[in-house]
């Protein structure tokens, strides 16, 4: 992810939970790094926030979809009980 | 096959055999012309329906002797004690239900009807099951024969193993739409990984055809591209019960997947050939759901962590800068004396080479000056009378040199090295010629 299409990434609902969290690692890493600017560190912090603020509000929202896989690749949504 | 072996089979003729015994009737009548003449298979269709309507199944203990499979899938062997044996047959439809062939010598029972083969006036025993060295033995064998089968294609080897992603999106999941372990499956990632999308690759997971089934769902999941890692899963159950995943076309299926695949079948003591070669082996479907996906709760504590790492990481920067500028100046200043340095050495130079200069001209002088005072001390009368010798002069400062500049009493002034005497001519003498 090259910084330009990450940073508008930070804020949609598009990006996965994972593409998130391996990108604030990134970020991390790149703050603690010599190259960055300071500029660019702080256009890669509101980034960060950014993706905190949605994986968040992912965890706390969603809830659980199933859908079961049927022939010739359609899909149909599940309702499975608590056992 | 004699008459006495039937009749001690057979004691008791069923009443429904009146077609055979019609037929006896019938020859010893016609005992008074012709013989009547049986052909070979009229016989033999007699003699077997006698065997297979005398005898009900029954279980048969033996040894297993020669076993082959034939292209249809029917199997064909003999059973045999110490003193005797017998021609079997298995038909493909029951052979299908052996989880693998027996091996000659196993110690076996056989389910079976005895009947007789017509076109060679055999009997033989037809097996519907076999069991080997208890109700588990021939199990055991199949799965040591595809867990060698796949050893050797090196199917179950650790580097094989491919590691499973820390957060998956999507989790494809093979089981029983109507089973326990998908319940199980779906209310634990319910719990830990609410994002998580379950796609069902819905399945039976027993009976007739069920490893291809699982297979062909696996393959499906995979095909769509979507799932980030796999459960193959089937609740607690019997040997019999979870035997498709003991399978090869399972096992095939697994090891060919791309995609990460975590088994979780039966419970906590079943180990199946799908658990060897799957990615990760999970213990139950519960405990493969678990194995998948993060915990929620641990992912919320990292990103909460999240914001003062990432402000850490800036004042880190800030300050990284701040003595960047700090090396800014120093280097500056090195480029500046390096400019400088340069002229102070030529004004260095130049100076040492006045200085040098001015004092060899100075010394040169000071040499001349010296030479020059040589010179006049040695003209001086001073140096003669260093050497001892001395002046005398007359009170008015005339210099006395000869017998005639002196009169006797006269006064007069010697001049030595270091002072005057005063001094008084006594007499004078003329010294003769030397």
């Amino acid at each position: 992810m090259s910084d330009e299409t990450a940073r508008e990434a930070g804020s949609t609902e598009s990006v996965s939970l994972e593409e998130r969290i391996a990108r604030l690692e990134e970020i991390l890493t790149r703050l603690e790094s010599d190259e960055v600017a300071l500029e660019q560190a702080l256009e890669l912090f509101e980034e960060g926030i950014g993706h905190v603020r949605a994986a968040e509000r992912v965890l706390s929202e969603t809830q659980l979809r199933v859908e079961e896989l049927l022939a010739g690749g359609k899909k149909k949504e599940l309702d499975v009980d608590e056992p | 096959m004699s008459d006495d072996l039937s009749l001690d089979l057979f004691p008791e003729p069923e009443p429904e055999h009146v077609e055979v015994e019609a037929s006896v009737d019938q020859a010893e009548k016609e005992t008074v012309g012709e013989p009547k003449v049986w052909s070979v298979s009229q016989v033999n269709r007699a003699v077997r329906s006698l065997l297979e309507d005398s005898v009900d199944p029954l279980w048969i203990g033996g040894e297993v002797g020669t076993w082959t499979r034939s292209r249809p899938g029917h199997c064909y062997f003999t059973l045999k004690d110490d003193r005797a044996q017998m021609r079997c047959v298995m038909f493909n439809r029951d052979a299908q239900q052996l989880p693998t062939d027996p091996e000659g010598g196993m110690k076996v029972r056989v389910l079976g009807a005895l009947t007789l083969y017509e076109a060679r006036g055999e009997y033989q025993l037809v097996a519907s099951r076999i069991e080997a060295e208890g109700a588990e033995g021939l199990w055991r064998l199949a799965f040591q024969k595809l867990r060698a089968t796949l050893t050797a294609e090196g199917l179950l080897d650790p580097e094989r193993k491919k590691a499973l992603p820390r957060y998956p999106a999507v989790v494809g999941v093979v089981t029983s739409s109507t089973g326990a372990a998908l319940r199980d499956i779906v209310s634990v990632l319910r719990r830990r990984a609410p994002w998580v999308r379950v796609l069902l690759g819905a399945t039976r997971v027993q009976g007739e055809g069920a490893s291809v089934e699982i297979a062909r769902a696996l393959e499906a999941l995979a095909a769509t591209g979507e799932p980030d890692v796999m459960i193959v899963s089937r609740g607690g159950g019997a040997v019999e019960d979870l035997w498709a995943f003991n399978e090869e076309p399972v096992a095939r299926a697994i090891a060919a997947c791309p995609i990460p695949v975590v088994s979780g079948v039966g419970h906590e003591v079943d180990v199946t050939i799908a658990d060897l070669v799957a990615d990760l082996r999970a213990p139950t479907p519960s405990a493969a759901a678990e194995a998948v996906v993060p915990d929620a709760v641990v992912v919320m504590e990292g990103l909460r962590e999240m914001p003062s790492r990432l402000a850490q990481g800036l004042r880190g920067t800030i300050q990284r800068r701040r003595s960047g500028l700090r090396e800014v100046l120093a280097g500056l200043r090195m480029r500046v004396d390096r400019r400088i340095m340069p002229v102070q050495q030529t004004i260095d130079r130049a100076t040492g080479r006045m200085e040098r200069a001015m004092r060899s001209a100075l010394e040169l002088r000071r040499l001349r000056v010296a030479t020059a005072a040589g010179k006049l001390d040695a003209l001086s009368p001073l140096a003669t009378l260093q050497r001892g010798y001395s002046v005398a002069r007359s009170r008015t400062g005339a210099v006395l040199r000869s017998v005639q500049d002196f009169a006797p009493g006269q006064p007069f002034e010697l001049r030595v090295r270091d002072g005057e005497v005063s001094c008084e001519a006594l007499e004078t003498r003329e010294a003769g010629p030397s």
